[in-house]
């Protein structure tokens, strides 16, 4: 399966590549050809110089142009013919039959009836071959940053196997191996940090632009890299359950699925052709019978033939999503489906989750209110808290970050209430108001500071020394850092913003009015969110924010999911959009990057029809020579690629 | 059901992806057909039933070619 997978990716290469390619090697051809065609043709019609005698020149055209149509251009002959008895028609079908019939008018002109139009097939094929070549580079550079998206894990890994160091190829590497990652090197696959410190830059997985710190027991996400320790990752997941190949899966099917504005353009391309065909004919015959001029109606049909371009209409969408979904992956914004960001325009209403979502999901220390010195009082918390496996002590210890812990003796956790113990022969006791109360501990000169962290929503932490009260320590789940940013953004757009917790309603209050949050709906139970989401949907469209493991079927209700966790941590298959980064700037960013990449697709519909629209009746009333039709079609394509292609500039 | 993943080479137009996709639709127990012609993919999703020629078949007939089917 392994090497199934290897070779899958190196093919998926070369198709694109063959490709273009095999283009340019027809284009090159094709003008070969055509070139002298043109000469031939020009210095008579234009400058009245002639080159070849008259009699000469047809059997010339015919003799130089059949490489052109048919050798050149055999894969479009082909595959647009085949059409014909299949009828599973394609833009190919138009420019065969196009080309084909203004070759035979060279062998027709013979018997007198028709001009002679064999040079212009020589030109039509190989301008549409050069369409094609610059259309498919275009289409190269729209793909290519979910190429490099394809082509980010690592190759090779070290491991770790006894006592020594081999390289081995990635696909080798098996769960539990231990693997040695030097600074500079790419963390060949998902895995725990075994032994070692270093940070490491995940910006290519998930858009966040600073490092990140790895100690013992973090993970590690493949494909990253490794900055300045030597690292000893423990492979968790290999091949196609690590991080990045689920990343790319998404991607790659996300790019087929269907953007709702599409269904319209999807109709007419799949009418398209044939409708062509007939329109070409009914054109042939008006013109025939009304001018009583068979070359002129000729010369009308083969204009319709070439210039009606389905190819535009059928990319317009695809190709923005394309771009759209590339330049959001170098962000670590995924885009799961493609509705989402026709969606996401409608959306009025954005609710987040708390835990894990505005807030870190882990508590930390927020303020500390002290009598004696800071640095006093986290010495002794940290090191009581240090003997204490509750994670409010972590918080504290963590804040403490101490080197030297004070020795503590007669230790003793109060379950619900604190902690107490003995340092330096002072009896220290750390705890809430209740413990406080119960020890006959006055903490009334404390009050004020206590009752307002309470009011903010964090839990406070009494230290006292020798029954009297040295300082507090307030703890809370903090707010991400750019939380507050992001709600500043989005109210300012005009969102309502709703926060949805567990939590209760005056914590929950505290905390949306710190990060600019408007609404709050407290004491839900995880399975009633999606409940929620209903209930706000019936006043607009909703867009839910949330980590997707627990809230999965709110993701679900919601008109568009957002996924967002940190690292491996996020349930990729419950949201619309995913963020692999943990920050609502992602949201943000998010909304930018749908409305933009909508806004290209209506941009390129426009183009396309109008085009179409304009082009056609143009064709028909026989205002246009059949190869500027034909340099017009190509130009339409490449302008719809190549629009694509702009929203790059966007700044997202 | 089980996703499948067909590569395939031919699709050089925007008309190309939508003769694809109607003609896969035909083939008996593939549902929820993607194509996209930009990346050369088609997703299917497919019962124990659907053979992998009779989605090479198809492909085929509508004027292109199946370079690769995976599982996905």
């Amino acid at each position: 399966m392994k090497e199934h997978e290897h070779h899958a990716q190196f093919r998926e290469e070369s198709i694109e590549d063959k490709e273009l390619r095999s283009w340019k090697r027809k284009l090159i051809g094709a003008w070969l050809f055509t070139i002298p065609i043109a000469i031939f043709m020009f210095s008579d019609r234009l400058f009245g110089i002639e080159i070849l005698p008259m009699d000469w020149m047809i059997p010339i055209l015919l003799i130089l142009g059949f490489p052109v149509v048919f050798i050149f251009g055999f894969s479009t002959i082909k595959s647009g013919l085949r059409g014909f008895y299949t009828f599973y028609f394609n833009m190919d079908s138009l420019i065969a039959l196009g080309t084909v019939v203004a070759y035979l008018t060279g062998f027709f002109s013979y018997f007198g009836f028709v001009a002679d139009y064999s040079g212009v097939s020589s030109m039509i094929m190989a301008i549409f071959l050069t369409g094609k070549y610059i259309e498919s580079k275009a289409k190269g550079k729209a793909s290519q940053e979910i190429k490099k998206l394809l082509e980010l894990g690592a190759k090779k890994a070290r491991v770790l196997r006894g006592k020594e160091e081999i390289e081995i190829e990635i696909s080798e590497v098996k769960k539990g191996d231990i693997l040695i990652v030097k600074p500079g090197e790419k963390i060949p696959t998902d895995g725990i940090v075994f032994r070692g410190e270093s940070s490491v830059d995940e910006s290519m997985v998930t858009g966040e632009s600073l490092p990140v710190d790895k100690l013992k027991g973090d993970s590690v996400i493949g494909a990253t890299i490794n900055q300045d320790g030597i690292l000893y990752v423990k492979a968790e997941k290999v091949g196609k359950e690590t991080f990045l190949s689920h990343i790319i899966k998404l991607v790659e099917e996300a790019q087929g699925t269907k953007v709702p504005i599409q269904k319209v353009a999807d109709k007419i391309t799949g009418v398209f052709v044939p409708v062509i065909l007939v329109i070409a004919v009914l054109s042939f015959a008006n013109w025939w019978i009304f001018t009583g001029e068979i070359s002129r109606a000729l010369g009308v049909a083969i204009a319709v033939l070439v210039i009606a371009c389905p190819c535009s209409l059928g990319l317009a969408v695809p190709i923005s999503l394309m771009v759209g979904s590339g330049i959001g992956a170098k962000k670590g914004i995924l885009i799961r489906k493609g509705e989402a960001i026709q969606t996401m325009k409608e959306v009025k209403i954005i609710v987040f989750d708390k835990t894990g979502t505005v807030t870190k999901g882990k508590p930390e220390v927020t303020d500390i209110y002290s009598k004696v010195k800071q640095n006093e009082l986290l010495d002794i918390a940290g090191s009581l808290e240090k003997l204490s496996e509750h994670p409010i002590a972590k918080a504290i210890v963590e804040k403490a970050s101490l080197k030297k812990y004070k020795k503590v003796t007669g230790f003793k956790v109060l379950r619900g209430r604190g902690v107490e113990g003995k340092i330096s022969g002072k009896e220290i006791v750390i705890g809430n108001r209740t413990l406080m109360k119960e020890r006959k501990i006055n903490f009334k000169t404390f009050e004020d500071k206590i009752s307002q962290y309470e009011y903010e929503g964090k839990t406070t932490m009494i230290v006292s020394q020798n029954k009297k009260i040295i300082g507090v320590i307030a703890v809370a789940d903090a707010i991400k850092e750019d939380s507050i940013k992001a709600l500043k953004i989005l109210n300012s757009g005009g969102y309502r913003t709703v926060m949805i917790t567990g939590d209760n309603e005056r914590t929950a209050k505290a905390i949306a009015k710190q990060v600019g949050i408007k609404e709050v709906i407290a004491n839900v139970l995880p399975e009633d969110k999606a409940k929620k989401v209903e209930d706000l949907q019936k006043s607009g469209f909703v867009a839910f924010v949330g980590d997707g493991i627990n809230d999965a079927p709110a993701l679900k209700q919601s008109n568009v999911g957002i996924a967002m966790g940190s690292g491996t941590d996020i349930a990729i298959e419950a949201g619309d959009l995913v963020l692999a980064k943990s920050s609502l700037m992602g949201v943000v960013q998010s909304i930018r990057l749908s409305k933009a990449t909508f806004r290209k697709i209506k941009q390129n519909l426009f183009w396309a029809f109008a085009y179409n629209v304009i082009a056609i009746p143009v064709a028909i009333a026989g205002l246009l020579h059949p190869v500027i039709a034909e340099v017009a079609m190509a130009l339409s394509s490449i302008t719809v690629v190549t629009n694509a292609n702009l929203l790059r500039r966007t700044e997202i | 059901m089980k996703k499948i993943k067909l590569s395939i080479s031919g699709m050089h137009c925007g008309s190309c992806a939508g003769n694809i996709e109607r003609a896969l639709k035909k083939v008996s127990g593939i549902e929820n057909v993607t194509v996209s012609a930009v990346t050369n993919k088609a997703f299917v999703e497919v019962d124990e039933k659907t053979s992998e020629e009779d989605m090479k078949k198809a492909v085929t007939r509508a004027g292109y070619k199946v370079v690769e089917i995976e599982e996905n």
